[in-house]
């Protein structure tokens, strides 16, 4: 089957590395990046198999108190999480080929293949069980690359708050896990429950926290700064692209659309908590000295939108949110790449000893410009098309917590302007200890690229992934908004706009983001 | 089926603990005529004992048989036990071949007392009356009050079956009183008598339950009646150590498990001091495990933990639960005995690996003990694909089947799994982070550890990916007819 193929290449790609001697560097950098680019390129299959299911493989596995089943999907969602993963980790590892720690190289290689595996398994894992399995497993390769891998004393206490905050987040969304198959006998999540409301308000709470500290939402992110500085370029750029988008996924594929009327009760709160971290993250990254933190603080800004396109409900906020998790997953991975070439160049994360690089490495400096433009959302580039889908969405339904959004899309230009003048601009501050920096390297501009060459992409076309996510998305959302609790305050008129929706809801979107394409045209 | 005295007797029934005695009793001949010479073959004649009572066993499976007039019962329940410390008495023996230093320059007495502890075992796991219960744990205790000290060379050992004598003693002193006012106020031994009177709980009733529940909680080392673990454990032999955070607390947790089950059937309001002991026991074995700097004592701080633990197995009182229970406990002891293999893997016969000193750098030198560590500790921390986590999924749910007590058990598990994904981190972090080790690489390269090692670490990975190969379609546990 095609889509275990993609699964578990990278681990059997692994599993191959152990077999090669660990002196054979050439060996091992080509076998990795073989099995990654291949794992990428067999991915791509799945854009042409349809569009609402692409595959679908579902086994019985364990038939005993509970039943669960190796269930694993490829569909409108998953699809785009798939392509983020297969794409960044290709990258991540062919940026780990500069690990200045050459006879470890093999290890190194082999756990960043085995993460592969366990994002790929979280993005196709259509039974709880599998989901959990693979939710957990997450851990491993991330805290041993942390230990093992960074060199640093600091990204070994890094790897403490990763390990502990994200395993607590773990057990959590276990026991809400647990409480639901105690209703249900079974880990396949089912299209209608019969639970007591109380009983699904509880397990919302327990899957939405768990969720929340794996995106991370404020004030859920103590983790993510140590995690984001002091992890090797390569690893947060898989750790902030991709596995960051985890929590997201499992709203979108189980906990939104199992518990629609506990996440309308739960939503006032998420909301608050989301522009919080929007305004927070945005505010913390202006005040920021050292790049990656900056960086850092920046994607727990981005993703909060996120979370308010989710939890915003509206027909075109929540495919708008999936459009602006690949975004950020393009554009995290490309800063944190580039801002490691940066600092293998030169030593530093300090912007204060930064200055002038862009006089010795003018193509650093474009790269970084079209990511940092990018991310602080300039029109034509990916992170515009996301943002400003959202906000149109959301505005609707949450004109003020939207208003409170957008002030922190003026912060954003802000710290990104600061990160880009501040290493590229100015006076050359770096002295005698760093004479010449090099400018990129062929090969460090080749897996740059692809990266950019999807930011540049999403801007232009985002209907090319609007277009493919909506029948499942919207679908969902409908049902999340049909279904809200018969007291709240939104549920008198949303579920007219609902009836309203449901029809002409999918050529909307389209028009809107062509619209959007237009304004971003002129 | 023969009658004997009046008395009808299944042998079958009896074969495991029959054969195994049959091979404690030639491993005492054999070692009358060469004590030192024949070293391998009093270890092997063991093993191959565990493994013909472990044959003997197999047609035994899913049957239900009481003899010996209703005191000892073999059904599926006690067959699991007792394929447990057949297991871990095997094992046990494998590590110990290795270990010259720590028989007391008396392999033959060390095989047979170790064979002999383990009879003491199986005798608990089948027992339906408080006489052989106590009998059970006697034997099994006795035997290790001497194993504990068969390391006196060292102080510690000496130290260690001291304190395990005065405090053992104490407990049996407890549970042999709690015995006699059960049956005082009973006026029958068998557990189905005692049953019969716990519907009108009389004082007595409830005073001899609790000196038993205070007993078995010391062999079990439920906290607050734990303080004996940490030095009983650092001081006793390697192997010694293995068998006891593993065939005694299986023993005593059959034990806890058939008096619960039989006694209270369904209604398990009376136990709400057993689950307190649980939950201190939680909480207690992962804080305490915190700051050990020595691996026998921090194993021995998370065994308490772990069994408190099962005990969440015990909150519904169903088979279900019994289930759950018993697969944590196989995970418990695949793991356990398997971390304590990689130790005297290292150790090599040697002075043994206990320091966590040493264990820095590990992963670079010895890459993979240090990996079968590794996956050692998070199943016992419950990571997924390790036959922890599945354990831990069952007794999950479990206790949110059991109403507010089960809940708070619940709560109380997974507080505890977080403060130990620090304690098995801390070591995973230690041995991996490191490039350089600090102490000297550890050159142990046994065969027979290796063996233990990849049967610990095997079952580790195929319970966690096939947790149905644990039939659990049946009502898979169930005490037998009462």
């Amino acid at each position: 089957m095609l889509i275990d193929t993609v699964i578990f290449l990278p681990l059997a790609t692994a599993i191959v590395l152990l077999a090669i001697p660990r002196t054979a560097h050439n060996a091992l950098k080509g076998v990795a990046l073989a099995g990654a680019v291949a794992t990428f390129a067999l991915s791509l299959a799945f854009i042409n198999l349809g569009t609402s299911v692409a595959a679908d493989q579902n086994v019985p596995w364990i038939q005993t108190l509970w039943t669960a089943a190796y269930h694993v999907r490829v569909d409108g969602v998953r699809l785009f999480f798939i392509l983020l993963t297969t794409l960044v980790a290709a990258v991540s590892i062919w940026g780990a080929f500069s690990y200045d720690q050459p006879e470890r190289l093999r290890g190194y290689l082999c756990l960043l293949l085995a993460f592969e595996t366990t994002l790929l398994g979280v993005f196709t894992a259509a039974d709880l069980l599998l989901f959990y399995i693979y939710w957990d497993l997450m851990l491993i390769p991330v805290f041993l690359l942390l230990t093992g891998f960074s060199g640093t004393a600091e990204a070994r206490r890094a790897a403490w708050s990763y390990l502990i905050y994200n395993g607590a987040g773990g057990l959590v969304l276990l026991l809400g896990i647990v409480a639901l198959v105690a209703h249900t006998h079974t880990f396949e999540p089912a299209a209608t429950l019969s639970l007591p409301a109380r009983t699904a308000w509880w397990i919302f709470a327990a899957f939405a926290l768990a969720f929340a500290i794996k995106t991370p939402l404020f004030p859920f992110h103590a983790w993510m700064p140590p995690t984001y500085t002091f992890a090797p370029a390569p690893v947060v750029a898989l750790v902030s692209g991709v596995q960051s988008k985890a929590g997201l996924f499992g709203l979108l594929a189980f906990a939104l659309p199992l518990f629609p009327q506990a996440a309308h009760a739960w939503a006032p709160v998420l909301l608050i908590l989301a522009t919080a971290g929007i305004l927070y993250g945005a505010l913390a990254a202006i005040g920021e000295q050292d790049v990656k933190t900056l960086v850092g603080f920046s994607s727990l800004s981005h993703l909060g939108l996120v979370w308010l396109a989710l939890f915003a409900f509206d027909m075109t906020s929540v495919p708008a949110g999936i459009l602006m998790i690949v975004s950020h997953g393009l554009i995290a991975a490309a800063l944190f790449l580039l801002l490691g070439f940066i600092e293998e160049r030169t030593g530093t994360r300090d912007l204060a000893r930064f200055g002038g690089l862009a006089w010795q490495a003018p193509r650093l400096a474009v790269f970084l410009l079209i990511a940092a433009m990018a991310a602080l959302g300039l029109p034509g580039l990916s992170g515009f098309a996301g943002e400003f889908l959202i906000l149109i969405g959301s505005w609707q339904t949450q004109p003020v917590f939207t208003a409170l959004a957008l002030v922190a899309i003026v912060l954003a230009s802000v710290y990104m302007l600061k990160l880009f003048q501040g290493t590229m601009h100015g006076p050359q501050r770096l002295g005698q200890a760093a004479p010449s920096v090099r400018d990129l390297r062929p090969r460090e501009l080749a897996l740059v690229a692809p990266l950019l060459a999807g930011i540049v992409f999403l801007g232009v076309w985002p209907a090319w992934l609007n277009d493919r996510t909506p029948s499942q998305v919207t679908a969902a959302a409908a049902v999340t908004r049909v279904g809200g609790v018969p007291d709240s305050p939104h549920a008198a008129h949303t579920a007219s706009a609902a009836r309203k929706a449901a029809a002409g809801l999918q050529m909307q979107t389209a028009r809107r983001a062509d619209g959007m394409v237009a304004e971003a045209g002129s | 089926m023969t009658a004997f005295a009046g008395v009808t007797i299944s042998w079958p029934a009896l074969a495991p603990i029959l054969v195994l005695t049959g091979a404690g009793l030639l491993i005492m001949l054999v070692d009358l005529v060469s004590r030192a010479t024949l070293r391998g073959l009093l270890y092997g004649i063991g093993i191959l004992g565990a493994v013909g009572a472990g044959l003997t066993m197999l047609p035994l499976y899913g049957h239900s048989v009481t003899t010996l007039a209703g005191a000892f019962a073999s059904d599926r329940f006690s067959w699991l036990f007792d394929l447990v410390l057949l297991g871990s008495l095997a094992v046990t023996l494998l590590l110990s071949s290795l270990r010259r230093a720590e028989d007391g320059g008396s392999p033959g007495a060390y095989a047979a007392l170790l064979v002999f502890a383990a009879i003491g075992g199986m005798v608990m796991a089948g027992a339906a009356n408080l006489m052989i219960i106590f009998l059970g744990l006697e034997q099994l205790s006795l035997a290790l009050y001497v194993l504990a000290g068969m390391g006196y060379p060292r102080a510690a050992s000496q130290e260690a079956a001291l304190k395990y004598v005065l405090l053992g003693s104490l407990a049996s002193a407890f549970l042999i009183f709690g015995s006699a006012l059960l049956y005082g106020s009973s006026g029958g031994l068998s557990l189905d008598a005692v049953h019969a009177a716990a519907s009108v709980p009389s004082g007595l009733f409830v005073t001899g339950l609790a000196l038993f529940v205070v007993g078995i909680g010391f062999k079990l080392a439920l906290a607050p009646f734990h303080s004996w673990v940490p030095d009983v454990y650092e001081g006793s032999p390697l192997a010694v150590t293995a068998f006891m955070a593993v065939a005694v607390k299986a023993a005593s947790l059959a034990v806890l498990a058939r008096v619960t089950y039989v006694v209270f059937g369904h209604d398990t309001s009376a136990l709400a001091p057993l689950w307190l002991l649980a939950i201190i026991s939680m909480l207690v074995g992962n804080v305490g495990a915190i700051r050990q700097r020595n691996l026998k004592r921090l194993l021995g701080y998370s065994s308490i933990a772990q069994v408190g633990y099962m005990v969440v197995g015990l909150a519904g009182v169903g088979p279900q639960g019994l289930s759950a229970l018993a697969f944590y406990l196989v995970a418990y002891a695949l793991t356990t005995l398997g971390a304590f293999a990689v130790m005297a893997l290292l150790a090599d016969g040697g002075e043994e690996y206990a320091d966590l000193g040493a264990y820095p750098g590990l992963a670079a030198r010895r890459p993979w003990p240090a990996a079968a560590m590794a996956l050692f500790f998070f199943s016992l921390a419950g990571i997924p694909a390790t036959a922890g986590f599945y354990g831990k999924l069952l007794l999950l749910a479990e206790g949110l089947a059991a109403g507010p007590w089960g809940l708070a058990l619940d709560v109380t598990l997974v507080v505890g799994t977080v403060v130990s994904l620090y304690v098995y981190g801390k070591i995973v972090w230690d041995m991996y982070s490191f490039t350089e080790p600090e102490a000297v690489v550890p050159t142990g390269n046994a065969l027979p550890s290796w063996v233990a090692v990849a049967a610990g670490a095997l079952g580790t990975l195929v319970l966690g990916l096939a947790p149905q190969l644990f039939a659990m379609s049946q009502p898979f546990l169930s005490v037998g007819p009462r």
